[in-house]
This record gives structure tokens, sequence and C-alpha cells, in this order.
């Protein structure tokens, strides 16, 4: 009979370790990118981290709180404006306007959230729809902000080309390390275990002791920070910011197809979901409104025979986490 | 031919009868049987299966056909509103009224969806509000606006619309004060002449003695103890409620 | 006076709205799913009777004999095969599939009948009003408020007086309950929030958006969106819903 040596409990696997230093690497790449890659190989790098990010963002919020949101582009909108009011207007270094700006989607998030947290699941959805669109309709009518005609970073031109990208990168980095970083270290802290109660069963898990309530709250916050961080860099790149663009539904419906086709409740899926979007974006895109209804067809046929999504089918083929947060069992004999 | 049935023959009966919640299992072999017109009380603690033995029976969780019989044909697995257009009813835990709907809408559904007319059964609206008499004066209420006892009123009339041969009552007394149980007990009697077969699911013990022919206790997913109500004394349902390590209470 | 004015040019605006929210208050009620899809479906038959129109010399009457049974055939398919399977107590997969729909319909909509502005042949009636008093109303405007007001106490009294109605909202409001009862969950599906409810709220977006487009004409579909979060605040559960 063999006796146990050693107990003790791990998270990691190798398909984790593997995933790791696969992200160190992509992350020290991506940093390194000024040196080595063309400026259209940034823009497009930058575009596909804020896809990472608002999508990440959107999967925490229906994926683990259970709220529906049809409205994160409010957050996108009021923290790009922010950004741009305070470096344009206030002369603010554009770089240090980008953290300064999360505080618009912070005080826009807690009203919103007291507003709707009686509504359940699609009477919420509606509601941060409303809300987004009455910020959206409220900023094209203010004559400060240059109403529907929008505002232009002009201040940028300052810096060269290269010290910008070198900024942009560095701010990427920044954004997936808080978003992807940030869920997956709330995913294994002792919130996870209630979050993931809490997606699965709302009910007994506040009959466990969880404070269902105050946790959707401070995830409601921290997803519309997140999602208005992306939306930061975003508009800052872009150069122009209009109400059209930065409270465009749009950016709802793409958070949507990206966590539902990559897989709803996992890290894994936001990701996989933003490439497959981004990259269906850059071959398809010119076809246009084909291509939208393809990506419709496709969105729901997932959501009626594979609510998984692409990350849900290669969980059934084995279980290799990227981004492990149940906790094993080792034993050693 | 349907043979008329009389005397011995169960209305309603299970055969070792299981069946649980998926993957978890609540009900181990009941064997169980009510006759035409009787009173059949069936008690237990919280969590002995009852509801659940309940449930399987009435179609709405999963069972072997050969598992239940009615009328002495096979029927496990039957949806729950085939049961109705066949005779069972159900006075489900809880009460479950259609909320938003008046008192008299809430039991127009049941007419809807009867086995017999109306006029042709043995329930009526006017009966009903003669047996609660309080119902008549808040018809056209709400059944949100009305307090629990009279709710309890309701959700038996609505149940007893279906015309069944056979009531499922599942925890009436459940939160309601000593005198509301007690009116709504009073009924039990009247049912049950009208040839109509109760099965009287209770944690009240007394209340379940006293209101009933026959007896079931369950443990744990197990009959534990049958009888005649009255023949069955205080330490053996003491024994058959809480096991046989409590049996001294 | 002229703020009388837009209150009724608000109300006559409302009747549409109502015609639109009907269908969404019946299947919201019904099946708690919210259809997102509802509005491209609805653009979808208009722009179909628009091309019949082209073809069927039938008139503008005749179109509405013609649509309606296609319109039952499209909400058929939609509930066979789509909203059927995506019903349940978690409202995430109904919304994503209509979601999906939606985006596939417009893109297929503009695939097939371009982003130009259509329009009926005109028959006089679109651009007909009369005067009452000081004001002049359009006639459209008014026929399809009264349309509104049928449809909605023609629904209202299905739902209170027949016993498919009764079954439905029992089925609404405890699906398990009603097939204790009888009712066949499989025909019926899921009840009813308020008819008369979505009545008065699409008014009520109306005049707001009437009224606030007498402000600044920048200001009318905000003025809505704002009334919207007000009742929110204030009254969560509906501005029909009687307090318990």
């Amino acid at each position: 009979m063999s006796t146990i040596k050693n107990l003790h409990v791990s998270r990691a696997t190798p398909s984790s370790r593997i995933a790791m230093s696969l992200g160190a690497i992509v992350l020290v790449g991506l940093v390194t990118m000024p040196w080595w890659a063309t400026s259209g190989n940034i823009r497009w790098a930058i575009e596909l981290c804020c896809y990472i990010a608002i999508a990440q963002m959107w999967n925490l919020l229906a994926g683990y709180a259970g709220l529906v949101s049809v409205g994160q582009q409010a957050f996108i909108g009021v923290s790009g404006y922010m950004l741009f009011v305070l470096a344009q207007n206030f002369g603010v270094n554009p770089f240090l306007a980008v953290p300064l700006s999360l505080i618009a989607p912070a005080i826009l998030a807690v009203p919103t959230y007291f507003l709707l947290k009686r509504l359940d699941g699609p009477y919420f959805a509606i509601g941060t729809w409303v809300v987004a669109e009455a910020v959206r309709l409220g900023i094209s009518n203010i004559d400060y902000l240059n109403a529907g005609a929008g505002l232009t970073l002009r201040v940028m031109t300052q810096y060269s080309q290269h010290e910008r990208e070198v900024a942009f990168v560095i701010l990427c980095a920044l954004l997936l390390l808080t978003t992807i970083g940030g869920s997956y270290w709330l995913l294994r802290s002792r919130h996870g275990l209630a979050l993931t109660a809490m997606r699965d069963n709302p009910k007994a898990a506040a009959s466990q002791g969880v404070n269902v309530g105050k946790l959707r709250f401070y995830i409601f916050v921290a997803a519309a920070v997140g999602t208005g961080f992306a939306g930061s860099i975003y508009y800052m790149a872009q150069l122009r910011i209009t109400p059209a663009a930065g409270f465009d539904p749009f950016w709802a419906s793409m958070s949507i197809f990206i966590v539902m086709v990559g897989g709803i409740g996992a890290i894994e899926g936001a990701i996989i979901g933003a490439l497959i979007y981004f990259f269906a974006d850059r071959l398809f895109g010119e076809y246009g409104s084909a291509y939208l209804i393809v990506l419709g067809l496709l969105t729901l046929i997932i959501a009626l025979y594979a609510r998984g999504g692409v990350w849900g089918l290669l969980q059934k083929l084995g279980d290799h986490p990227w981004f492990p947060v149940r906790r094993k069992l080792i034993v050693e004999e | 031919m349907r043979t008329e049935l009389t005397g011995d023959t169960p209305i309603l009966s299970t055969h070792a009868l299981t069946g649980g919640y998926g993957d978890f299992q609540a009900l181990f072999g009941i064997d169980f049987h009510i006759l035409p017109g009787e009173v059949v009380s069936l008690i237990g603690a919280n969590g002995a299966g009852k509801s659940t033995f309940l449930k399987s029976v009435f179609g709405l969780l999963p069972v072997a056909r050969e598992m239940v019989r009615y009328q002495g044909a096979p029927v496990g697995g039957t949806p729950a509103h085939r049961m109705v257009s066949q005779g069972v009813a159900m006075v489900p835990e809880g009460r479950r009224l259609f909320l938003g709907m008046t008192v008299e809408e809430n039991m127009r559904v049941a007419i809807d969806n009867a086995r017999l007319a109306e006029g042709q059964g043995e329930w009526t609206r006017d009966r009903l509000f003669d047996l609660f008499p309080i119902l008549r004066e808040k018809r056209r209420q709400p059944v949100e606006d009305l307090s629990g006892g009279q709710q309890q009123m309701v959700a038996i009339s609505r149940a007893l619309l279906c015309q069944p041969k056979v009531l499922l009552c599942d925890e009436i007394s459940l939160g309601l004060a000593p005198k509301v149980i007690r009116e709504i007990y009073a009924v039990v009697p009247e049912i049950s002449a009208a040839g109509t077969a109760i099965v009287l699911v209770e944690q009240d013990v007394t209340l379940a003695r006293e209101a009933s022919n026959r007896l079931y206790c369950m443990l744990e997913g197990r009959i534990t103890l049958t009888g005649a109500s009255n023949d069955i004394s205080r330490d053996d349902i003491a024994a058959a409620y809480f096991g046989a390590s409590h049996a001294v209470v | 006076m002229q703020w009388f004015d837009a209150i009724i040019q608000g109300v006559l605006l409302g009747g549409m709205y109502a015609q639109y929210a009907l269908g969404m208050a019946l299947m919201f009620g019904v099946m708690r799913i919210v259809n997102i899809a509802h509005g491209d479906v609805m653009i979808l038959l208009s722009l179909i009777a628009v091309s019949l129109a082209g073809v069927l010399p039938v008139g503008n009457v005749g179109l509405i004999v013609v649509i309606v049974p296609i319109a039952v055939a499209v909400g058929w398919v939609l509930q066979k095969f789509i909203l059927n399977r995506v019903v349940g107590a978690d409202p995430l997969p109904s919304l994503i599939a209509t979601f999906g729909l939606s985006i596939a319909l417009q893109n297929l909509m503009l695939e097939v009948w371009s982003a130009d502005t259509r329009s009926l042949p005109n028959s006089g009636v679109a651009s007909a009003s009369f005067q009452i008093g000081p004001f002049y109303v359009g006639l459209l405007p008014v026929i399809v408020l009264i349309c509104a007001f049928v449809l909605t106490g023609g629904l209202d009294a299905v739902l209170r007086w027949t016993r498919f109605g009764r079954g439905l909202r029992a089925a609404a409001a405890d699906t398990e309950a009603a097939a204790m009862t009888g009712v066949d969950p499989k025909r019926i599906i899921g009840g009813m929030g308020s008819i008369w409810g979505a009545f008065l709220g699409a008014m009520v977006l109306g005049v707001a958006q009437a009224v606030g487009l007498r402000i600044d004409p920048g200001l009318g579909i905000l003025f809505g969106h704002l009334v919207f979060l007000l009742v929110l605040a204030t009254r969560p559960e509906g501005i029909m819903a009687r307090k318990k």
C-alpha cells in the first residue's frame, strides 16, 4: 500500500503554463512593436487590444454577474469625451489624461447601476441602452462639446509618430493587464467562487452568504472603467470623437458577438472571439452587408445550438484551460 | 371498456416508485395506494420526499410508466395537464395562484381545462362560494390582495373546479394561523363525501391523523409506516417520523 | 396654444408607437422574451408591402389583406424555429438570438432593398388633413391612432374574456401551476403584462418627444428617453402597475 507523502492544492496546468508564457511573449512583443512593426500593424494591434478589453468587460458582466448590458458604449463615449476635454481644453498631457478620463465612466456607472439594479434580465438590458442613448443625445446637445460635430485631438501633433506609438503600445499593454489580468485575479480570488456560484444560481448564492447586490455593483463599476479605458485609448488613436461614433450601439453588438462566438463565461472565450472577429473583419469586411448577414446568422446559430461558443467546443475536445480558475488536489505517492 | 371502480380497487397507486431531481435520487421504491373517496395523509419531516412524491405522481418529475397507476392503467410520466384532464388535480405547495388575475379568473382557468364542464361535474363556483363565503365577496379582486388563508381557499377551489377524482394537497396548512387551518380542513369531509379521494401531505402529525382514514409516514425517501390513522400509536409515528435512532422522543 | 398643439401631435405620434409596442408587449408578457428583431420584422413586412404594391394592383387597403397572412407566416416561422428554442428563465439566449437575427435581417434588407426611402403610392390619405378649431390634424395619424386603440382593446378583450387568453395569462404568471390546472404549456408558452400599459407608455413617449421638439429641435428624442428613465426611477414596476 502506498503512502501519501505530500498533498497540495494546485491551479496551474500544463496548458496554463504554456498560455502564461505565450501571454508574456505577446506582451513583450506588443510593447516592442514600435521598433519592429509598421505603423499600420500598430494601429491594428491597438484596435485588437481595445476589442479584447471591451469584450472581456462585457463577458464579466453578462457571463458572471448576470448583468446583460447593451449600453456599454455609454462608458466608451464618456471616457473618450473626458479625455478630449482634459487634453484639448484643459491642457493636460494626453497620456496622463487617459487614466484621469476613467473618472467619467466610474461616475456615470454609479447612478446608472442604482437606477437599473431593480430591473431584471431583459428590462435591465433595455435600461442600459436607454441610458447610453440619453447620454449620447445629451452630449449631442452640448455646445461646449461641439454638439453633434464632435471634437478633434489637435494636441497630439506635438508628439512625433514614434513617441505616440511607444505611448500607445504601453497603454495597450496596461489595458490588457488590467482587463484580462484583473478578471483573472478576480476569478481566482475568494470572490471568484462567489461569482461562479452567482452565475450558476443567484438565489442559491445569496442564501449561501454571497452579497450578490454588492458584488454586482462592484463589477458593474469595474467593467465601466475597464470599457472606458479601452474607449479612451481607441479614440485617442482615432484623434477624433463624435457622439455618433463614441456612443455607437455597434460597440454593444460587437461585444455580444465576440463573447458569444468565443464563449461566454470564460476569459479564453473573449480572447478567441476578439481574434475571430478582428480577422474576419479584416478578411471579409469589404463584403459589407453580406458579411454582416453571416455574422448575424452565426450569432443566432450559436445562441440556438452552441451556447458555449468556440471555447465551449474546444473544451469538449479536452480540458486545457489557459486561465484555470478551479483548484485541483495534487496527491504525491 | 373501463370497469367501474368500487370497494377495494385503488383509484391511484404507485409501485416501487423511484425518482428525484436529475442525478439526485430522493425516492426509493414507494408503494402507495388510495381508494375512491378515501382520505389518506402522507406525513414526514422536511426533506423526507413528500413533495417529490406528489410531483412524481403528477407528472412534474420523470418516472417510469409502470410506477404510477390511475384507475388501473399505467400513467407514470403523463404530463400534468393530461393528468388534470383524466381527473387528478393538485393544490401545490405555496398555493401558486395566477397573480395579476382575479379570484374568479383563477377559477375560470381551471373550468376552461376541467375534465367535465362546470354544470356536469360535482363542483361549481356557486358551491365553492357557499363553502368559502369570503371568496364570493372577493371574486372580482386580484388574488394578491387576499390573505394567506383566502389564497389557500382559492387554490383549493381552483383544483376542485378541475372536477378531480383524486385531489393531491401539498402542505395546505403551511404558514397559516390555527383558526384558518381549522376552517380549511373543515371542508375535507365534504370533498371526500363528494366521492373525491384526497391525498394530504402534511408536516403536522396531529392534523394529518385527525383528517385522514389512513396514513403513510415517510423518512428519507422511503415509507416507514402505514396503517389506519386511528390504530397507529403516537410512539410508532415518532419512530417512523424521525427514524430508529430517534425512536424515543 | 402651441403646447396644446404639441400634445395633440404627441398623442398621434404615440398612436404609431403603440402599434409598435403592442407586439413587443405581448411577446414580452407571454414569453418573457425581448425580441430585439421585432422592429426589423416590422420593417421587413413594410418593405414587402411596398414591393408588392408595385406588382399587385389591389390598392393600399387590399395590400393589408395580402400582408397580414404573410405576417402570420413570418411570425409562425420565427416562433417555431427560433423563439421556442430560447424561451427560458435565462434572458440571455433569447436576447442574443434575436440580436443576431436583427443584424442579419437589417443587412439582408439593405442588400435586397438598398438604403433608399421607399413609400407606397400616394392615395391622398397620407397628406390629407382636417381642421379642428385652430388645429390642423393629419388624417393618416388619426387612422393610425384609431387602429392602435382598436388593436389594444381587441387584444385586451381576448386576454380577458377568452379561454385562450386566460390560459395565456395563467401560464405567464406561473407556467407550472398552469400545467397543474390543466393548461397545456406547449400550446401556450408562457401571460401578460399590461396591454394598456404599453398603450399609455407609447402615448407618454409620443407626447414627451413632441413637447421636447417644441422646446428645442435637438431635444425631442432625448425627452422621450428621459421620461423613460424617470419612470424607471420612480415607478420601476411600470406606469400601470398596481401598488401592492
